[in-house]
């Protein structure tokens, strides 16, 4: 197929419609007044910490917060333990890393797709977390987290609470400055209401996810 | 339901009112999605601030379609991303063919796409011998079921537990449950094995961003991150319309698309994808191929008033809002865009000629304007296509009988011999003061003369006319 003849006939025929329209827009601008609804505040919180986690438990996922990754730490090796978890696939961040490091369990780093498939957990951080709706950022070129955080079904997310933003403007801005590959904005665990509107988790992603915030590094 | 088309609208609405399922169903699609709107729009400060500014970006874009489109594909392709351009469905779907023969593929996994079921890409491939599996949980039962989504955010909401529980049982080969975790397992296990396997994902695109070549998509399921992030070639196919101009807009868009669709703050998901991995180590398909749609968009902005339509970012809103779509659901609209906005697209991307009826389709109550993110006049867009409807050539016999009462009305004597013909007629076919379906012959009338009284009474023309008892009086008068 030539696709750029296509191109060509696109943009022509987008050019003339637009210019058809001219005349037209005139009149319509005339009968539709815009209206002015005033600015749109953002939400800044007080603590972000505490209304990530709110928002976060209130669609169904877990979140709590511990004061340094030594804690967080034995909270991932309990959890290990109550899922008896053969296998566990972990990202390559640093707060990642240094947990697997001291617990005794078979951890794959960096999985293949393949082998995530056989992993019942999946251990991550997050580059950065929206307090407004509880949502965890991940980006590509930044950790190795794109399949871990959605292949097993558990997701440990280690978010440490200056990552933490208000809103999701605010995390779009700063990413705009150097935009990773592939960036997955995550708000709970999956879930979908196809069958007669009836809630229903873990459908192709995790159906349980745990994040572990971390006020002092 | 499957084959209907849009001339058979006054029928499939009929069908479909008799079907009680169905009512159930969409009553507790309507009433749940409602509500949850209503709560969910509270969360946000100033929601038609919000509107009104997305309303006015959709427009800048827009207005600006050409300048747009250069920029994104150029980012997009300085990102590694490989663009193709199709005028109509038929070339999008030889591109994408293409694409798949080329890499010798024989497993495809498929993501939810409403352009793609405009295209009927599936059938397109299918053709050739690939089969797509569709892996969204309602478009994979609609896809076992060999049927078409009634509602573009839940595809499968006509089915019931039983029906989907059976089709299982039947397609998949599971036990019997009324289970809705078991079924949804059932979809998990199935479909991770063609995740496994595929070599292309094929999905749509919710918004483009120009100035960084982005594509992005809303899901809750996962199954598109799985479709976009584990094939060796991703292949997305977008319509045109899809674009905003920078990154920082989606902070409006995301707050509008998922309050106003699910009712949710925010879907589980968002893919933002820009281009392709520049490491072999990392993540992610080594290829992402954009294929943009024209098919009849580029027409639509050629008046402002129909140019409003690619403003539409698909949330199904006005379809839960709409008391018509809530009474006969998607299917009986005979096309992939069901509802209210189906309604205005339909007509426009398929030719009015075939789709006269779709524009009548509405009580022109404003629901579906009120609810709208995007503030898309669709009461405006109705009208403007009833009356494309309307200057079309009317029928030989309606034209005739036209003109041959604006002559007659055109002069004294033949008025007079007009009205006193039709007084002496209306004896006829009037009972007391009515002439109607219930009341008289009319009723039995062939059409086109029946017609006029099928749903309302026509008064009878009075006994002595105005002038007549004028004309009198003055005698009397006189005398």
């Amino acid at each position: 197929m030539d696709t750029s003849t296509a191109k060509a006939k696109i943009f022509d025929s987008i050019r003339q419609s637009l210019r058809a329209s001219e005349p037209f827009d005139v009149v319509h601008a005339e009968h539709h007044t815009q209206e002015d609804f005033g600015a749109i505040k953002p939400f800044i919180f007080e603590n972000k910490v505490q209304t990530f986690c709110e928002n976060l438990t209130a669609i169904g996922a877990n979140c709590k917060i511990f004061s340094n990754l030594k804690h967080a730490r034995n909270e991932v090796e309990n959890l290990i333990v109550e899922k008896s978890a053969k296998t566990i696939a972990i990202s390559d961040s640093d707060s990642v890393t240094r947990i697997a490091s001291t617990i005794n369990a078979d951890f794959i780093q960096k999985a293949s797709a393949e082998e995530l498939f056989d992993c019942e957990i999946g251990i991550t951080s997050a580059q950065f977390g929206v307090a407004e709706t509880g949502t965890l950022v991940i980006e590509s070129d930044k950790e190795f987290n794109r399949l871990t955080s959605l292949i097993p079904p558990v997701h440990i997310c280690i978010l440490e609470a200056s990552k933490l933003r208000n809103n999701l403007g605010e995390v779009l801005a700063e990413l705009s400055k150097n935009l990773s590959k592939s960036v997955t904005f995550i708000t709970g665990q999956s879930r979908t209401s196809d069958i007669e509107l009836t809630l229903a988790l873990g459908v192709h992603g995790p159906k349980e996810l745990f994040v572990f915030i971390v006020e002092n590094e | 339901m499957n084959h209907v088309t849009a001339e058979t609208f006054d029928q499939n609405a009929k069908a479909a009112l008799q079907d009680s399922q169905l009512k159930g169903a969409l009553n507790n699609l309507t009433n749940t999605f409602g509500e949850r709107r209503k709560i969910a729009i509270q969360s946000v400060n100033n929601w038609e601030g919000l509107r009104e500014k997305a309303s006015k970006i959709k427009a800048e874009t827009l207005k600006n379609l050409d300048k747009y489109l250069e920029k994104f594909t150029e980012n997009a392709e300085k990102a590694g991303a490989k663009i193709h351009w199709a005028i109509d469905g038929k070339e999008a779907n030889e591109i994408i063919l293409g694409l798949i023969k080329e890499r010798n593929a024989k497993n495809v996994v498929k993501s939810k796409s409403m352009v793609s079921e405009e295209t009927h890409l599936n059938a397109a491939l299918e053709k050739a011998g690939i089969f797509p599996v569709e892996t969204d949980l309602g478009e994979w039962i609609i896809q076992l079921a060999e049927e078409t989504p009634s509602h573009i955010v839940v595809p499968a909401i006509h089915k019931t537990k039983k029906q989907i529980a059976d089709l299982f049982v039947e397609k998949v080969g599971i036990l019997p449950t009324d289970d809705v975790d078991k079924l949804t397992q059932t979809a998990r296990n199935f479909l991770r094995e063609k995740f496994q396997t595929s070599e292309v994902g094929i999905s749509g695109v919710n918004f483009g961003i120009a100035e960084t070549g982005t594509i992005l998509i809303l899901e809750n399921e996962g199954n598109i991150r799985l479709t976009t992030g584990l094939p060796k070639t991703h292949i997305a196919l977008m319509g045109i319309e899809k674009l905003l101009p920078q990154l920082s807009d989606l902070d409006i868009f995301l707050k509008l698309l998922p309050r106003s669709g699910t009712g949710q703050r925010l879907t589980t998901y968002q893919s933002l994808i820009t281009g392709t991995k520049r490491d072999s180590e990392a993540e992610g398909p080594e290829e992402l191929h954009i294929v943009l749609l024209d098919n009849g968009r580029s027409k639509m902005l050629s008046h402002p008033v129909t140019r409003q339509s690619l403003a539409c970012i698909r949330c199904g809103a006005c379809l839960n809002s709409c008391p018509v779509y809530q009474q006969i659901g998607g299917h009986a609209y005979g096309s992939v865009y069901p509802g209210p906005i189906g309604a205005v697209i339909t007509p426009q991307l398929n030719g009015i000629e075939k789709n006269k009826q779709l524009p009548f389709a509405s009580s022109l109550c404003g629901a579906c304007r009120e609810v709208c993110p995007v503030k898309i006049d669709i009461p405006e867009l109705l009208l403007h296509l009833r009356a494309k409807v309307a200057e079309e050539k009317p029928k030989f016999l309606e034209s005739f009988a036209f003109k041959l009462y604006s002559k007659a009305w055109a002069g004294n004597k033949s008025y007079e011999l007009g009205t006193k013909t039709a007084r002496f007629m209306q004896k006829l076919v009037a009972k007391g003061e009515k002439i109607g379906k219930q009341t008289s012959l009319m009723g039995k009338l062939a059409p086109p003369l029946g017609n006029w009284t099928e749903f309302r009474d026509a008064p009878t023309i009075a006994e002595k006319s105005f002038r007549d008892i004028w004309k009198e009086k003055k005698v009397k008068s006189k005398g």
